[in-house]
């Protein structure tokens, strides 16, 4: 048992899906990524993707910038400010459950 | 890294490499040093086909990602040091080229320069391997110090053995550029269509 089991209320609960998880592990390490990038690395068909970036994209933690590369239409995929933040409170608050973990 | 794993990158530095080979060999035995151009312009024709090749070949199917700053500075870093350990090895031969120390040292490279070029050939693949992740070009290290060592002591021209180097690097680039087309076939219509829907 926890010391203190009132820090797993502080988890996010929108983050700590896998699925959501995996998308935004992978965008807090680059700059950027599109959508079949994404879809490629975590190994996801194209609707399930779709459906968790959306509620991604509601939360205010991705942006989604619709863009022309050499005149076709491009979706680039990037953390927000408030889910980069998002991001470092869950890892912090998920560390100190662990922490708090008897040895 | 996907991105590197379509073997273009091998099939460019092969080319070039064999290029590099085929100039030395032409202008050993045809003794017309206007080969050399070959390699020399070389770059400035490739880096625009290869910037073609990874947006139509890479892009479409593996998609696009755009790393932070942190990995293209490493990269300058090695691009940097390399270029500093070089230009300081050149001007401290050019300034103790009367001492004996240095006359000794140039001598023992001039007389060893096939084991030198080996060595050194390994060392930058290795620096390069490790800074992009890339496992194989350890590989193509070893392959150029064995090779290399074997041209000091069976005395392969220097040519021939880029030659082989490169063409090495080049059946292993189509090889993998195989593989990586097998693996991430071009993405079908309904998948870009719920890629738009977003």
């Amino acid at each position: 048992m926890s010391k203190n089991p009132s820090n797993l209320k502080n988890i996010d609960r929108l983050i700590h899906e896998p699925t959501r998880l995996m998308i935004m592990t992978q965008l807090y390490v680059v700059e950027s990524a599109d959508f079949l990038f994404l879809q490629h690395q975590l190994q996801m068909t194209p609707g399930n993707l779709s459906s968790h970036l959306s509620k991604l994209e509601k939360a205010g933690y991705v942006e989604i910038v619709k863009e022309f590369i050499e005149q076709k239409p491009h979706t680039a995929l990037k953390l927000t400010k408030k889910g980069s933040s998002a991001f470092k409170e869950y890892q912090r608050n998920l560390k100190q459950v662990f922490n708090d973990l008897p040895k | 890294m996907s991105y590197h794993q379509d073997g273009v990158l091998d099939i460019f530095v092969g080319v070039y490499v064999l290029l590099f080979g085929l100039g030395i060999s032409l202008m050993t035995v045809t003794e017309f040093s206007t080969w050399f151009v070959i390699p020399a312009i070389f770059p400035a024709i490739m880096v625009p086909i290869w910037i073609s090749a990874k947006k139509r070949i890479t892009m479409p199917r593996i998609g696009y990602v755009k790393f932070g700053s942190r990995g293209a500075n490493k990269l300058m870093a090695v691009f940097l040091g390399l270029m500093v350990a070089g230009l300081g090895t050149f001007m401290a031969f050019s300034f103790s080229s009367s001492q004996a120390w240095a006359l000794t040292l140039r001598n023992l490279i001039i007389s060893n320069g096939m084991i030198v070029i080996g060595i050194s050939s390994t060392c930058i693949s290795g620096l390069f391997a490790y800074t992009m992740g890339l496992n194989r070009l350890y590989a193509y290290g070893i392959l150029t110090l064995v090779l290399f060592l074997a041209g000091h002591f069976i005395a392969i021209p220097f040519g021939y053995l880029l030659l082989a180097i490169g063409l090495v690097m080049i059946i292993n680039g189509f090889v993998l550029l195989t593989q990586f087309i097998r693996k991430y076939p071009l993405p079908q219509g309904d998948e870009t269509n719920v890629e738009k829907s977003l």
